[in-house]
């Protein structure tokens, strides 16, 4: 592989990166290029010493997209993050994709339960206009205790929403840090 | 060597060679390759991420044969930071050298 080929892959693999960062590391690869002909080596040799520059490409995706989704945690970005970190490796599919999914199906489950509590009045009304004279006032009694039950956990699922989206996200950075450069203490 | 390790290790690196003076990211690169033996290519996302987390500053600065360069100078809070991962490298290979002591007793 030669300079131009090195930088190519290098550049089509940081695609998912803004433009101005995408040109500084393309520089900085650059500069080695440069440096390295100055004192004699060829092309081929510098990029073979450099190592793959998907691999490269996929370090610094992985780490801008957790970064982002650090500063603005929309269920997109944090999805783009969670992708991007199990890309490193096949070590990242299993400790953040297994997780991942648990923790997604715990929220799911709750906000499920909290929203099928709270629409339960509605449920019991629906039951009677369908089969209508089988109005009994305990339906409606409990679906209402239920609707009131179920709004507090819809507000709870709220916060720990936000919780755990919060906590998972530094878990993702820890991940990364790990993959890239060790363990780190914040 | 374990490449997980290494890359922990090689943060530890860059940040004791940006110590005492100034370094271009090439230089930094071929410091370390000619002690250890290292993807090279994988210095400059840790300098990117160390950059971030604000251990490093950069600055360009012109050089006699070419295109000007890019130098990492240690900040403050990389300085406190180099000091915390070397006292924890000394514990780790005091432990380690132990180890291998009490290994090599028992043969």
């Amino acid at each position: 592989m030669n300079k131009k080929q090195f930088l190519q892959q290098l550049d089509d693999s940081l695609q998912k990166l803004p433009h101005d960062e995408r040109r500084d590391i393309l520089q900085d690869y650059e500069e080695y290029f440069t440096i390295g002909l100055e004192e004699g080596k060829t092309e081929e040799e510098i990029a073979v010493s450099l190592g793959s520059p998907r691999q490269i490409g996929k370090e610094l995706s992985a780490s801008h997209q957790v970064e982002k989704a650090h500063t603005t945690a929309t269920a997109r970005n944090v999805m783009r993050a969670v992708w991007a970190v199990i890309g490193l490796g096949f070590f990242n599919l299993v400790i953040v994709l297994g997780p991942f999914i648990a923790l997604v199906g715990v929220l799911a489950a709750g906000w499920a339960a909290g929203g099928a509590f709270v629409v339960s009045p509605l449920l019991v009304l629906f039951s009677n206009l369908v089969n209508w004279g089988t109005f009994q006032w305990f339906d409606a009694f409990v679906s209402i205790a239920l609707c009131g039950i179920g709004l507090f956990i819809v507000i709870g699922m709220f916060f720990a929403t936000k919780a755990i989206t919060k906590g998972f996200l530094r878990y993702l950075k820890f991940n990364a840090s790990l993959v890239k450069g060790g363990l780190r203490h914040d | 060597m374990n490449v997980q390790f290494k890359k922990g290790v090689l943060e530890l690196c860059v940040l004791v060679l940006l110590d005492k003076q100034d370094r271009y990211g090439y230089e930094l690169v071929q410091r370390i390759s000619d002690q250890i033996e290292i993807s090279e290519g994988s210095v400059y996302p840790l300098l990117r991420r160390l950059t971030k987390e604000e251990y490093f500053t950069t600055y360009l600065q012109e050089s006699s044969e070419g295109p000007s360069r890019k130098y990492y100078k240690l900040t403050d809070k990389g300085r406190e930071y180099l000091h915390e991962l070397i006292a924890e490298w000394h514990e780790f290979t005091r432990g380690v050298n132990q180890l291998i002591k009490e290994g090599e007793h028992i043969e």
